[in-house]
């Protein structure tokens, strides 16, 4: 069955949430959402500008893909982001199973959440830190924002230098719980 | 009287196009600078010439470019220039630049920009004329030593502000001692950076005060009137969000106390053209003078749906020597206004600037509504510029009808492409608190428990569409699926017998 291309074993979705809540989905491509016993009908419209709107229950909803890889989707719905992993029955056992099974890693990553430029590092390696002391400036749009750790523990790594340009996403120190 | 005939609009965004509606009506004509950071820019389809600045490699910012600018004004032999908000609207020695030149500056004269933008003067101005003022450090900061001494007598929290300082840069409330050596030094670098002046002042941090401005017009002949308020209150790191006009806050005996105020600070720096005096005011009516801003303020047009008048237009009829007709008993507020900004941001990580490109961008008219929009479909988001790309202004004949308006409005708003600020609008707008006026510059961090709205079904409408795009997507791909083995069923058998004889 894994192996088979049989269209039969993709009729059922579960998408995922980032917080682990599903939804499951049999043959979305009937335009049927379920609520409780009912199946209540999805309507498509795409207005003459191109933007795209899901009909349900009355209600009308802009939706939006911002961002696709693989099976993961981060969804704009009225402008609120969810990012959803979409799975197969298959697929979703196999992601408990490994949920499950995951080891807590000891090191935590501290992300740029904007591109900018470093100004300087508050802390230094080795350095033991308490969840909220400041660890950098970083300017963006001519702001110093200062970046504060998430998380208790010792600075393991500083990945960057002052003056350095960082793009959003970068790791910027990884701390060791 | 000098009359204007030309004017370089030295901005961009939807405060250049904003200017540039003015001065069409009045038959003036208008030119634009184009710069290599966003050469096919919206607001150069508004001007009726361009000046080109593409070519420029130096390491000041285009509208910075004092130099440069006056040399195109005068190649180009233009009358006057405005310089919007931002970059050289509060540089005394840009205004300065203008009268040598000749040049017709839209906007107050080199000595009041001065005297208003160091703040330790406006403060000492502000108390010769009886103006109420927070307790502070009566000039700037020495040192540590002395920032510590003065903090521990005026009572934790303080708040450091860079004597040049605005739009919250070079600015940090300190809870305690044992902050204050940090923040000052953050606030100094910040400063330096932006404003090239490290100089710092003190003053005593009132929580949850609003934040109220009275919008000045004052021409070069004494006359001097105010359109009364904008509430401010709705802001995060001390930039503005959502603004309204008037503020629930106020009665007539207030308005008219704190637009006197407003006014003697105007007359105290011989004032002309448009300004904005801010002020905090507490629970208990009482306010203190904060700052003067001697420019056009993006939020000007809730004032300019209140009263009837176009602002931008005053600033170039007072630049070009014309009296202020308008009697201070002449102007009425009428009804309510709400602007609610959109930014670039990404409001669920923290507000952080989002970089993209709108692919596109559809705003519903109506006649209770106002789009000024330096954006449209196409446009780029870079990281060279303020996250700001537009403003809603609403309107109702009350509070309660121009906050439904707002919200009919922002839901007709869809933009394409990147994030904005759309959502934290909607949750303001339709949080308790903020509907009954229950308002103060610190709501944003102890009112809001969600910082975006959202409705009860979003986030399962979300799920049902990443399900079928996956759906589609798989089917695409059977369909381009080649079969190597010409029907032969793949088992997991096969596929171990395989890997054995590898």
């Amino acid at each position: 069955m894994i192996f088979s291309k049989s269209k039969k074993s993709k009729q059922k979705f579960i998408a995922c949430t980032e917080n682990n809540k599903k939804y499951e989905f049999n043959k979305p491509k009937e335009l049927f959402i379920k609520q409780g016993k009912e199946n209540l009908p999805v309507e498509i419209i795409t207005d003459k500008q191109g933007f795209v709107f899901i009909i349900w229950k009355k209600k009308k909803y802009l939706v939006d893909i911002i961002d696709k890889n693989q099976n993961q989707y981060e969804i704009l719905v009225n402008g609120v982001s969810y990012y959803i992993s979409v799975e197969s029955p298959f697929s979703y056992k196999r992601r408990k199973y490994l949920n499950k099974n995951k080891k807590e890693s000891k090191v935590e990553q501290i992300h740029a959440p904007m591109p900018g430029k470093i100004i300087e590092f508050l802390v230094e390696e080795n350095q033991i830190i308490k969840e909220g002391e400041p660890l950098l400036i970083l300017e963006a749009m001519k702001m110093q924002n200062e970046i504060t750790s998430t998380i208790q523990g010792k600075i393991n790594k500083i990945n960057f230098h002052p003056d350095d340009t960082v793009m959003k996403d970068d790791i910027l120190i990884e701390v060791e719980k | 009287m000098k009359k204007i005939k030309s004017i370089l609009i030295a901005n961009r965004g939807e405060i250049a196009i904003r200017i540039s509606e003015s001065a069409k009506k009045m038959g003036i004509k208008t030119f634009g600078i184009k710069t290599s950071k966003e050469p096919s820019a919206y607001y150069l389809q508004f001007m009726d010439e361009i000046i080109d600045f593409t070519e420029i490699t130096n390491d000041i910012p285009e509208f910075l470019d004092i130099d440069r600018i006056i040399y195109s004004i005068k190649e180009f032999n233009i009358n006057a220039v405005h310089p919007g908000y931002g970059y050289l609207a509060e540089n005394p020695y840009f205004a300065q630049k203008c009268i040598d030149e000749k040049i017709i500056f839209i906007g107050p004269s080199p000595d009041s920009i001065y005297k208003l933008g160091n703040k330790t003067i406006a403060k000492q101005l502000a108390k010769s004329h009886k103006v109420p003022l927070l307790e502070g450090s009566e000039g700037n900061l020495r040192d540590t030593k002395h920032a510590k001494q003065l903090a521990k007598k005026i009572g934790y929290p303080v708040i450091l502000k860079a004597a040049s300082g605005g739009g919250g840069r070079g600015m940090r409330i300190v809870e305690k001692e044992e902050d204050i050596e940090k923040m000052l030094r953050i606030a100094q670098n910040e400063a330096e950076k932006v404003f090239a002046d490290r100089s710092m002042f003190m003053e005593k941090y009132v929580r949850n005060p609003r934040h109220i401005e009275f919008q000045i017009l004052a021409d070069h002949y004494g006359n001097i009137i105010h359109l009364g308020e904008r509430e401010c209150s709705i802001q995060r790191k001390h930039q503005k969000l959502i603004e309204e006009s008037p503020s629930i806050a106020l009665n007539d005996e207030l308005r008219a106390k704190m637009g006197e105020s407003a006014i003697n600070i105007a007359k105290a720096s011989k004032y002309r053209n448009a300004g904005t005096v801010e002020f905090l005011l507490d629970e208990l009516g009482d306010f203190y003078f904060m700052e003067m801003n001697t420019r056009i303020q993006v939020e000007h047009p809730v004032t300019e749906m209140v009263t009837g008048l176009d602002l931008v237009e005053w600033q170039i009829r007072i630049a070009q020597e014309e009296k202020l007709d308008i009697k201070q008993e002449d102007v009425k507020l009428t009804g309510w206004a709400i602007e609610c900004r959109i930014n670039a941001e990404d409001v669920q990580s923290g507000f952080t600037p989002y970089l993209g490109t709108i692919e596109k961008i559809n705003f519903a008219k109506g006649k209770n509504n106002r789009f000024d929009t330096g954006v449209t479909e196409g446009s780029n988001v870079t990281g060279s510029f303020d996250s700001m790309l537009a403003k809603l202004i609403c309107y109702g004949d009350t509070r309660e009808k121009a906050i439904n308006n707002s919200l009919l409005a922002l839901n007709k708003l869809q933009i394409q492409g990147i994030k904005t600020t759309i959502p934290f609008c909607k949750a303001v707008l339709n949080h308790p608190k903020f509907k009954k006026g229950d308002i103060s510059t610190s709501f944003i961090l102890k009112d809001m428990k969600q910082l975006y709205y959202q409705e009860q079904d979003e986030e399962m409408i979300a799920a049902f569409w990443a399900a079928l795009n996956h759906n589609v997507e798989l089917d695409i791909e059977d369909e381009t699926y080649v079969d190597y083995e010409k029907g032969k069923e793949m088992t997991p058998w096969l596929i171990n017998k395989r890997l054995k004889s590898l």
